[in-house]
């Protein structure tokens, strides 16, 4: 695990801009991120928002048109090659020689940074291409492909992982062992930025996200931080309608919500950061709680809400 | 040395590049062959044959009382046995090897046989990686773009112009072999140059090859690198009108088989005096509108064009995104 303190991955100020025939189109506009070693940190933002140019960018494949990018602390593109070898990456889809094996593929990858052979052969076994490695690229499904890009990803033993939408294409076992991968890849000390539109894989992944809209961060942060602590509690009490009664007089926020769940009582939702005060003015008035479950706000839904009101901004 | 194995690896595991390799050796060895039989040595039936016209006939008893003034295709005077043979090659025989010709024949034509092929591999090597998108991830594992221009470059240069050469020059060895097999007598330094002409057309096959890679690398993509070679072909000596050039010194094939060949001779009025037009051009003018250009002014063109070509290729790799 990396010791130091300064991000993996930083950027500031960071724009990229392409000239089109009315002028230019601002793909990432003035975007600071920053990635702290180790965990997995998700990279969100719906399709335009600049996720794919900003990984493109850090990869050295794209120039930006102004900013600073900075990978274990050291300027890119400038210093890209000294710090290259620790970085591995999918980028969007995965590209690859189609009329030569998966394994020939990884072959002339491995041999450009003077890897041994042997390593191809765990990079395959640890994606499950053993035994269809000797077949042609073309020949492989969506699926298939997808392992093989992560293969390629693993031949430099690298320190940070940059995954452009990993789980595209792959069946739901397929996704759970990636899932599992990259989940064991950032309890085992290896940074990764993981860009996906599955807002419940990153959810499940990831420790840390940042949330882009229009090329600049709405969001950043630890998970549980950007979900925020409970604001809202769902109870299930033997008086619904006493209960709201005594809560609404004390001055909080009361929802009574259709259940149809009626053996057990109605269900209030109540928007109170302190559960102790709810069971505390309902015992008072002799009236018992049967369920109290603190109410969250998912990822899907920040998600949402955040780029709503960026897309509003953008109008 | 790691990048340039590697680059070789990928050429050799690259179907397309693997046929057109074989199609650099098989078809000058096609040529050779056909070579061999057009010019088979004619059997005593078919002399016979060809001679048994009576105007045929009456050639050969005038060559066999005069050889004297018969010559053979070297110039020399023929002797008196060899009458009916080169006769029956007047009315229809088949065209005895002759070394010397053949390097303005068919080993000019191996020559330019190579450097097309050559042309195709050097773009269809890396007009691949570009289709295809695998020159990102390449870039994945070595950013110094300057390096992979220069590796992929290099593999491609020293592949086609070892290959080149060498198939050339087993192209003149045959040539020469089978003329010696045949006792057709050979001049004197015609074989030494016939290596040396294999020699240059190898080194412009490297140097073509390279052309044609710098080139797809420069419009990432096979098809529009052929279809601008293409056009230039077609459309470079109205290009050279257009900036005022009518001769023939600046169109690149006659460039070419300059360094194929050593030197050619080509026809250039504009470089005579106006007065040689309407004979009034005194002895100080210069009427003769035969120019020879040297391998050397032939090479000098060609290389000057390739490194504006390469320059190109490289700052646009350099500072272009890749998809």
């Amino acid at each position: 695990m990396s010791t130091t303190s300064r991000p993996v991955v930083e950027t500031s100020g960071l724009r990229k801009e392409y000239p089109t025939r009315r002028g230019t189109r601002v793909a990432v506009a003035g975007l600071d991120l920053s990635v702290e070693a180790g965990g997995v940190h998700g990279f969100l933002g719906p399709n335009g928002s600049g996720k794919t140019t900003t990984i493109r960018m850090l990869l050295g494949l794209a120039r930006a048109t102004s900013g600073t990018m900075r990978l274990f602390s050291e300027p890119v593109p400038e210093r890209l090659p000294q710090v290259v070898g620790r970085v591995g990456a999918v980028v969007e889809s995965p590209k690859f020689s189609p009329n030569i094996s998966g394994r020939r593929n990884l072959l002339l990858l491995s041999r450009s940074i003077g890897a041994p052979d042997t390593r191809v052969d765990a990079a395959i076994e640890t994606v499950g291409l053993t035994g269809r490695d000797g077949d042609r690229y073309k020949t492989y499904s969506l699926g298939m492909k997808q392992r093989l890009a992560i293969a390629a990803t693993l031949l430099k033993d690298p320190a940070l992982l940059i995954l452009d939408e990993p789980t595209n294409g792959l069946d739901p076992a397929g996704i759970r062992e990636v899932r599992d991968t990259i989940r064991a890849l950032g309890e085992a000390g290896t940074t990764v930025l993981l860009s996906s539109h599955i807002l419940a894989e990153v959810q499940q992944v990831c420790t840390a996200a940042t949330i882009i809209g229009h090329g600049k961060v709405l969001a950043s942060g630890r998970v549980d931080q950007l979900l925020g602590a409970a604001t809202s509690h769902r109870l299930r009490c033997t008086d619904a309608a006493a209960a709201a009664g005594v809560l609404r007089t004390a001055g909080l926020t009361v929802h009574l919500e259709d259940d149809a769940d009626h053996a057990h009582g109605a269900v209030l939702a109540v928007e109170t950061d302190d559960p102790a005060a709810i069971t505390r003015l309902l015992a008072a008035r002799d009236i018992w709680v049967s369920e109290l479950v603190p109410s969250r706000q998912d990822l899907e839904s920040y998600f949402l809400s955040l780029t709503a009101d960026d897309e509003e901004a953008g109008r | 040395m790691r990048g340039l194995l590697v680059e070789l690896t990928r050429l050799r595991w690259r179907r397309a590049v693997l046929l057109l390799l074989v199609a650099v050796v098989v078809l000058p060895a096609l040529l050779l062959a056909t070579t061999a039989w057009n010019t088979r040595p004619m059997s005593d039936a078919e002399i016979d044959s060809l001679l048994s016209e009576r105007y045929a006939q009456r050639e050969v008893a005038l060559c066999e009382r005069r050889p004297e003034q018969y010559v053979d295709y070297s110039g020399e005077a023929v002797e008196p046995e060899g009458c009916r043979e080169m006769i029956a090659g007047w009315y229809g025989g088949r065209q005895t090897l002759r070394p010397a010709q053949e390097l303005d024949g068919t080993v000019l034509a191996a020559g330019t046989l190579v450097l097309a092929l050559v042309l195709l591999l050097g773009t269809t090597f890396v007009g691949h990686d570009w289709n295809t998108g695998s020159m990102s991830n390449q870039l994945l594992f070595e950013p110094r773009r300057g390096r992979v221009w220069a590796t992929k470059a290099a593999a491609v240069t020293v592949t086609c112009l070892l290959l080149g050469t060498a198939v050339l020059s087993a192209y003149w060895w045959g040539v020469t072999t089978l003329a010696s097999v045949r006792d057709v007598a050979v001049a004197e330094g015609v074989v030494g140059d016939g290596y040396e002409q294999a020699l240059r057309t190898g080194v412009l096959a490297g140097a073509t090859a390279l052309g044609g890679y710098a080139l797809t690398m420069l419009f990432r993509s096979t098809v529009a690198t052929v279809g601008v070679l293409f056009g230039l072909a077609v459309a470079s000596g109205a290009l050279l009108g257009i900036v005022g050039q009518t001769t023939q010194r600046w169109t690149p094939p006659l460039n070419v088989m300059a360094v194929m060949q050593g030197q050619v001779t080509y026809y250039d009025e504009s470089a005579i005096a106006p007065e040689c037009r309407f004979g009034t051009a005194g002895p100080a003018d210069d009427c003769d509108p035969e120019r020879t250009l040297t391998a050397g002014d032939g090479g000098l063109y060609l290389g000057s064009a390739l490194l504006l070509v390469c320059g190109a290729s490289v700052v646009s790799f350099r500072r272009r995104d890749v998809p």
